[in-house]
């Protein structure tokens, strides 16, 4: 399974692409792809690269245990919940930061 | 220090107004991603795992006390109230906006500062020995001939675009505070039989995946020839170092392929055809440079005698403070302070605004107003009178910062590692705190004396492991963070890469392994006079592999 992440243009922040096409800050938001959805993350991939917003765009392998999705790679597990030290919150979008595809 | 002139003022506003126009450029949809990476990565700013990170230079670690109350207010307005000083001596802002980089840049240009060449492969900030222009033992003060170099190589036309980043040390005393031997191109200020002072030159040095000490390429290049020489040296690697693959493309990798015999035929054989010409630097100019870093106006004291055990036993703080952070000056009645920025339990190299707007003032009230930059990630009040050592102790002692820890077990260096880079495979920090939290009793860290524990996230090796005494380097192996351990490594001049004893440790195990390494050496060292280093050295890795790994 895998989910589609990247960095917001303005503010830097961890994204993910949710079920309605919005990039979003929530890792358990983010649509999961199967592996029969090729496809369709590819054209997602493809629209977000025309918004010319989403930076370092990435297809991230995750696990899905109890309706919770565990990214595999604990890089990424950093990346959705912030530096663990010093412990800081990680970078919300600005206002005008919200992206669509 | 060095102060802007008008050329060096319109530069730097030039570059600003353009890299904000090209900021607006890329938010309004005019540019992408692949034309704007470049373009902000010339003026140091990355983008990491959870935001932008802004890397301003620090030119060979010197600061005024204006120029850290500026990086203070840009902590404090446009990123998280703190900023990470870093082994190039540099200083990292982890959490800015885009939007905001051209103001802060604006506020930059303000005291004579800017972020150029802190990315890209191109030649990066020259580091020197903090110490510069106060030790004891100095020759010269290199930071006059850093300066020139660095006016040498900032947007140098030939080597904007080198096949990988090129980084220059330089130290003007017999003691490497600036492992030269581990940069590019190391200088190290030696007097020939005429009794005129150069530069000896080393060459094909790093750390990274490969870690190479450097070879001697010349014994003596006189200060009229150097840009000349170095335009030499940079030039042959430019034409010959590989561009076919990342991890082979330092001139470390072309020294090692092509011989060092081979490299100095081609350099002298450019140098040939520079030496004498537009790159000669003129005496005057040298003693024009020279003027800016002029000695301050030292109080004429008597030298004085500073009884640590006396102020040990009246306040053991202050007394291992003083033992510890203090450096020898050459003036009488003066030290250099080193203001450790390794608390325990904290991360190595931040520093608050607070803390900078504290040093700042220490530095304009006790230390003629100059500041330096450390590669271990600390910071030094240069020139401090003697009799002014209790004052600042007790203001670093309201910040926060008094901790008497310079060169022992918790004085580490480490990365930012998987908490913040984007090229780690592990996080550095954590390990630092837990280590540091290990041996927080002040006696213990005394009782072990020097040691050099140095930290990488990963094999670019930006916490320099290969070159503590113990270094740790992080690796990810199916979804786990584990930790190599060397042991042996010294940046000093004697130059030595560090041995790896064995596998790697899950964090958690790894503060009770260094203990293990440390009753090791406590065990079977002559006396408490001699060194983990020297112990090492003595007995070899079997005593430390065994404490680690058993008897093989």
């Amino acid at each position: 399974m895998e989910i589609l992440t990247g960095n917001e243009l303005m503010s830097g922040a961890t994204v993910y692409l949710d079920r309605d096409g919005h990039w979003v800050e929530g890792l358990q938001q983010a649509r999961v792809f199967l592996k029969e959805e090729a496809e369709a993350r590819d054209a997602a991939i493809a629209a977000t690269k025309k918004t010319m917003r989403i930076n370092s765009l990435e297809i991230e392998t995750v696990t899905l245990r109890d309706g919770v999705i565990h990214p595999d790679r604990i890089r990424e597990r950093i990346r959705a919940e912030g530096p663990t030290a010093p412990r800081f919150d990680r970078q919300h979008l600005d206002k005008d930061g919200h992206v669509s595809i | 220090m060095y102060r802007y002139d008008e050329f060096d003022a319109a530069f730097v506003r030039e570059r600003t107004a353009q890299f904000r126009d090209q900021v607006n450029r890329r938010l309004s949809g005019e540019i992408n991603e692949d034309q704007f990476r470049p373009l902000r990565l010339m003026n140091g700013l990355y983008l990491q795992l959870h935001a932008y990170m802004f890397r301003i230079a620090i030119p060979y670690g010197t600061l005024r006390s204006k120029q850290l109350r500026k990086l203070a207010y840009l902590a404090r307005t446009y990123d998280r109230g703190y900023g990470h000083f870093t082994t190039r001596t540099n200083i990292q802002f982890n959490w800015p906006k885009l939007r905001d980089i051209p103001d802060m840049m604006e506020h930059l240009n303000e005291v004579e500062m800017h972020a150029i060449q802190t990315s890209g492969n191109c030649i990066r900030n020259i580091s020197t020995d903090q110490f510069a222009g106060a030790a004891a033992d100095e020759i010269i003060d290199p930071r006059p001939v850093a300066e020139i170099l660095r006016q040498w190589s900032s947007l140098h036309p030939e080597f904007s675009y080198l096949p990988r980043k090129f980084k220059i040390a330089m130290i003007g005393a017999p003691s490497d505070r600036a492992a030269i031997k581990f940069h590019d191109i190391g200088l190290k200020a030696v007097t020939n039989d005429a009794g005129e002072i150069g530069w000896e030159v080393w060459v094909g040095g790093g750390l990274g995946r490969t870690p190479m000490i450097a070879k001697l390429i010349r014994g003596y290049v006189a200060h009229t020839d150097l840009l000349a020489y170095c335009e030499a040296i940079v030039r042959v690697y430019n034409r010959y170092g590989r561009r076919d693959n990342k991890f082979k493309a330092r001139i470390k990798i072309l020294v090692h392929e092509a011989g060092i015999d081979k490299i100095r035929e081609e350099v002298e054989a450019e140098f040939a055809q520079t030496k004498g010409g537009v790159l000669t630097l003129p005496q005057a100019e040298l003693d024009r440079i020279t003027t800016y870093f002029a000695a301050p106006d030292f109080e004429r004291v008597n030298a004085t005698q500073i009884d640590v055990l006396r102020e040990k036993e009246l306040d053991p703080a202050y007394g291992d403070w003083l033992e510890r952070n203090l450096h020898s000056h050459r003036q009488p009645g003066y030290v250099s302070v080193t203001i450790s920025l390794k608390p325990v339990g904290g991360a190595p190299g931040d520093a608050t605004d607070e803390q900078m707007e504290a040093i700042a003032n220490l530095a304009e009230n006790y230390s003629f107003d100059e500041l330096r930059v450390t590669h271990e990630q600390n910071l030094v009040l240069p020139h401090v009178r003697v009799s002014d050592l209790r004052e600042v102790y007790d203001t670093l002692v309201e910040n926060g910062l008094a901790t008497g820890n310079a060169g022992l077990i918790t004085d580490m260096i480490a990365c930012p590692g998987l908490d913040f880079c984007s090229l780690a495979n592990a996080r550095s920090i954590p390990l630092a705190q837990e280590i540091s939290r290990k041996f927080q009793d002040p006696q213990r860290q005394r009782d072990i004396g020097d040691l050099k524990i140095k930290i990488s996230g990963c094999i670019n090796a930006c916490g320099h492991h290969h070159v503590g005494h113990i270094g740790i380097l992080g690796v990810e192996k199916k979804g786990t963070e584990l930790y190599q351990i060397s042991v042996g490594g010294d940046g000093t001049e004697k130059a030595a890469i560090g041995d790896i004893l064995g596998h790697g440790f899950v964090a958690d195990d790894v503060p009770d392994a260094i203990e293990r390494l440390v009753e090791t050496y406590i065990a079977r060292r002559e006396s408490a006079d001699e060194p983990f280093i020297a112990a090492y050295r003595r007995l070899g890795d079997a005593p430390f592999k065994e404490a680690l790994y058993g008897a093989q």
